[in-house]
């Protein structure tokens, strides 16, 4: 190609250079989102894979062997022994600070053992541990009896390689192997898995692979947009190339790379400044833990495709664009008339709700499991309904534009109402980041509210009290052992009741009866109200676990004498440190069974987990998708001012105040905004309640948070902000003096 | 239609001066344009014929000089001193303007382009499109009003710039090379067209061109070089 040609062509005024900086400047904040995105992404995997050893729950400590007699009757369970190449490990699911859950892990070994421990090797010998720095720096900073006298003394900190992130909770202490087979719980481990989601992995990479789409795809939009600035200006110096003789194709050619030198300045510039942000965009936390700065490195191959992948589209669309535009000596030499939309254009909406449906109705009506197909459906629905709400939304446009033209009283209503009418797809181009990612923050605040309705319920008598603890009490210790145990903690600042419950046989033991003995006079620091006229009275043990409340009955017969203790429960004043000095008060009693817990323990435990990985993609979405989509409004809106700015101008000489245009802009784009607004967030949250179903019948979606209702308002706020924004340009533009109509 | 010289002039222009940057577009011209009458300015490229439409309008302020208008029934007005609000409501009721090309909405059709000044200045759209239709068929494009710009002849697209520059019946029609850009028998047909209307109606129009044959129709003719009234302009009778 000319270099005269190309030079003319790419600079030549200072709109050419604006109009250049427009475009590698949007390229450049596209790319930096998309390759922290993408870091992002693969930071979660890389967070999920070091933190796969917790998942290994190992094999059975106890045997069953069958009688002879009798198949079906199992014998007596007998210990497997311990041997060199096995360590007896105890996963403790609710070892809890404050309101953070700790990953712990006891183990006990035999001191030959070659079992190795990632991150640290070697089992700890007993009454040792070994913490990770997040969990030691808070254990250094927190008095001894709220949460360092839980595990003994400090051996070392875990290796980074076995953290998720620098803030993980994880604590590995060494016992002996008659403290872990006493609960009876503890398993044999050889070596630790690799796999970190176990059967939820399909499901998971579902969730990760949805959020990604969904805040990929404004990112796309922008760069979309932004490599069309200006497209009016470069029609007529294209025209001038033409008249002094350049082919059709030598001004694609013109076009394509006067595209792709500013798109590619700007994708450089994007990777240098994801590269400058990357410590920056580590310290926001997902699942309160930040990432290693080091995770979200995608690696400069990848870097090179996602440059070459964005320069490379661009000039493609361009090239094209500007072929398709017909562009002649004298100027474009055919009108560009937008065909009319159809209803075609919901086809690929209403195929997306069929396949995110049908992926539904497999799993849970008719319950059939195809993973290798259902999962896919709900994606490539979810997929097709984002692309979907972009095709329909010109369409539901004219619709109601044509309503509005027939309607129209002003002038500002009827160039408004024809322009979408004439060019709906172009108009509602403009709002479609925005409409995108209101339906994306809808889909995320719909997944988001299961979250408030599995919290835990509100204290009421008959219910275990939201300030209380209890642990189960194991086998082999007497009465005086568990009572001097309670005198203990009821001795300590903000405990107010201990209270020893009793039954036929431990807990966990195959004698155990239905009910809970206690002495009357300990029920009302049970939460009790409506205490029964006896010494003894009994509730059911489900009273440790339900949300239902439950009475108490009397037991007059009952001789807590000849019972042993299974419960203890400290009543505290509901004070964080009062909570923690309780738990680390029973869980070093020696006497638990099974750690210390709360009712309010119920919301940390890890069945919500998979859902509050989306909540967290859903603040990250919800941030990323309205920035990004507020940026596109604002810059598709000056771009059709400068486009039209001859003919805008024009209508300011003949006498149109500069508050009609401003009423125009404003108007195309609030037809469109609003038109598909209401779709959006229908959809979005038809879409949520598709997810959460697919991934477990149980959640329920409610009425989002507070913070949807204020996303939805910051959209709209970011429109009337992207659009007034504009208002000086459209004064500066239409200007007498800026345009010359001669 | 001859000038009387014994009325005051609608337009009266004294000692104009306006530049861009160091370049002088205009260097003390004084201009009578009187009520009714049709006045072509001519000149070469760059001696500042637009520049002087432009101040005589109110669409610029000249650096110096004064720019009075006197409606009829109204006192008169000095344009150049009034802010841009004004001047702009001034555009909108008192005169209409013409170009050569690209002064039509492209989305709009041909009798919504017409009706746009009357719904600036606050006509119910029905009326508004009852009356730009009329015009519309008084300048020959009957039944044309539904069509887009883009599918108008050159010769048609300017009769409907010329309906919209008429439909508020304006005092004065600035035209800046109307007919430019079509070819002799267009714009014979486009010129004929305006010129009956504007006599019709009473209009006095200020029309710039190039073409001696366009400048022909006009009452009267000035010539405008380096940035003044050249010497021998000639007065038509």
């Amino acid at each position: 190609m000319n270099s005269g040609l190309l030079k003319l062509a790419v600079v030549g005024s200072r709109s050419s250079y604006g109009r250049l900086a427009g475009i590698a400047g949007g390229v450049a904040v596209g790319v930096c989102l998309l390759l922290l995105l993408w870091g992002g992404a693969n930071g979660l995997s890389a967070r999920d894979d070091r933190g796969a050893w917790l998942r290994e729950t190992g094999r059975p400590s106890v045997a069953a062997p069958l009688t002879t007699d009798d198949p079906s009757a199992s014998g007596p369970a007998t210990p497997v022994p311990l041997t060199a190449d096995t360590a007896l490990m105890e996963a403790n699911p609710v070892e809890v600070f404050r309101d953070q859950l700790i990953n712990r892990r006891d183990f006990a070994s035999l001191g030959s053992t070659t079992v190795k421990i990632p991150g640290i090797g070697s089992p700890p010998a007993p009454g040792q541990y070994y913490a990770s720095p997040a969990l030691q720096r808070l254990i250094e900073s927190t008095p001894r009896d709220e949460l360092g006298d839980r595990f003994g003394q400090f051996a070392g900190t875990i290796d980074d390689a076995a953290l998720p992130g620098p803030d993980s909770l994880i604590v590995v202490t060494g016992a002996t192997e008659a403290e872990l087979r006493q609960s009876g719980r503890a398993s044999l481990v050889s070596d630790f898995t690799t796999n970190p989601y176990g059967g939820s992995a399909a499901a998971y990479s579902t969730v990760l692979s949805i959020g990604a789409i969904a805040v990929f795809f404004p990112v796309l939009l922008l760069i979309s947009i932004v490599t069309g600035l200006g497209a009016a200006q470069r029609r007529e110096r294209f025209a001038t190339l033409r008249l002094i003789g350049a082919s059709p194709q030598v001004v694609s050619r013109i076009a394509a790379v006067e595209t792709a030198v500013p798109s590619l300045v700007g994708a450089v510039m994007g990777v240098v400044l994801a590269v400058a942000l990357r410590p920056a965009a580590a310290q926001i936390p997902v699942n309160g833990i930040r990432m290693f700065a080091a995770d979200l490195t995608i690696g400069w191959a990848a870097a090179a495709a996602v440059i070459a992948v964005v320069v490379a589209a661009s000039a493609l669309v361009a090239a094209h664009r500007t072929a398709r535009a017909g562009i002649g000596p004298l100027g474009v030499t055919r009108a560009m008339h937008e065909r009319t939309p159809t209803m075609w254009r919901s086809v690929p909406l209403l195929a997306g709700l069929a396949s995110m449906i049908t992926a539904v109705l497999m799993i849970r009506v008719m319950e059939v499991r195809l993973p290798w197909l259902e999962f896919p459906l709900l994606i490539l629905g979810f997929l097709l309904i984002i692309v979907g709400i972009v095709v329909i939304g010109p369409w539901l446009t004219r619709l109601v534009s044509g309503v509005g033209l027939r309607q129209a009283r002003s002038a500002a209503g009827v160039i408004a109402a024809s322009r979408i009418q004439r060019a709906p797809v172009a108009t509602f181009r403009s709002v479609s980041g925005l409409v995108i990612a209101v339906f994306v923050v809808s889909v995320f605040a719909g997944g988001s509210s299961i979250i408030e309705s599995t919290e835990a319920p509100p204290a009421r008598p008959g219910l275990l009290q939201p300030t209380s603890l209890y642990a189960t009490v194991g086998t082999g210790h007497t009465p005086g052992q568990v009572a001097e145990a309670a005198r203990q903690a009821k001795e300590l600042p903000g405990i107010r009741s201990a209270t020893v419950g009793y039954g036929p046989a431990v807990l966990s033991g195959p004698d155990s009866g239905p009910e809970i003995y206690l002495r009357a006079a300990d029920a009302p620091g049970l939460g009790f109200e409506d205490i029964p006229a006896a010494q003894i009275v009994a509730v059911d043990t489900s009273f440790l676990w339900t949300a239902q409340p439950l009475a108490l009955n009397p037991a007059p017969a009952a001789n807590l004498g000849r019972m042993v203790p299974i419960v203890m429960v400290l009543g505290t004043d509901g004070t964080p440190e009062a909570m923690d000095r309780a738990r680390t008060a029973l869980n070093r009693s020696g006497i638990t069974a099974i750690p210390a817990t709360s009712p309010l323990d119920l919301r940390l435990q890890s069945s919500t987990r998979l859902i509050q990985g989306l909540a967290v993609l859903a603040y990250l979405g919800m941030f990323v998708a309205i920035a990004i989509a507020g940026l596109s409004l604002a810059v598709a809106t000056a771009s059709a001012v400068l486009d039209r700015k001859r003919v805008l101008g024009l209508m300011r000489l003949m006498g149109m105040p500069v508050s009609v245009l401003r009423r125009i802009i404003t108007r195309e784009a609030a037809v469109p905004l609003l038109t598909v607004l209401l779709l959006s967030v229908g959809l979005g949250f038809l879409v949520a309640w598709l997810m959460v179903t697919f991934i477990d019948d149980t959640y329920r979606v409610t009425w989002p948070a507070p913070g949807y209702f204020m996303a939805l308002g910051l959209s709209l706020l970011l429109a009337l902000g992207a659009v007034t924004a504009t208002f000086s340009l459209v004064r500066g533009n239409t200007a007498m003096t800026a345009t010359r109509f001669e | 239609m001859s000038t009387n010289d014994t009325t005051a002039p609608i337009l009266s222009a004294r000692g104009l001066h306006h530049s861009f940057r160091h370049t002088a577009a205009l260097r003390g011209i004084d201009l009578d344009v009187h009520a009714g009458e049709v006045l072509a300015v001519m000149g070469p490229s760059g001696s500042g014929k637009s520049t002087l439409l432009h101040c005589l309008a109110g669409v610029l302020v000249p650096d110096g000089g004064s720019v009075t208008y006197r409606p009829a029934g109204r006192s008169p007005l000095e344009t150049s001193a009034l802010g841009e609000p004004k001047r702009a409501r001034l555009r909108l009721t008192d005169f209409g303007f013409v170009f050569q090309f690209g002064q039509l909405l492209p989305e709009l059709t041909a009798v919504d382009n017409v009706s746009l000044p009357l719904l600036l200045a606050g006509t119910r759209r029905a009326e508004a499109l009852r009356r730009s239709s009329d015009l519309l068929a008084r300048l020959g494009m009957d039944g044309m009003g539904a069509k887009l710009p883009g599918e108008l002849s050159g010769g048609q697209a300017q009769r409907v710039a010329v309906a919209r520059a008429m439909v508020a019946s304006p005092a004065v029609l600035f035209a800046d090379e109307p007919t430019g850009s079509l070819d002799s028998l267009a714009s014979e047909n486009v010129l004929t067209l305006m010129l009956e209307l504007v006599r019709e109606t009473g209009t006095t129009v200020v029309m710039i061109t190039h073409d001696a044959r366009t400048a022909a129709y006009a009452d009267r003719e000035v010539i405008v070089r380096d940035g003044g009234i050249g010497a021998g302009y000639r007065v038509s009778a």
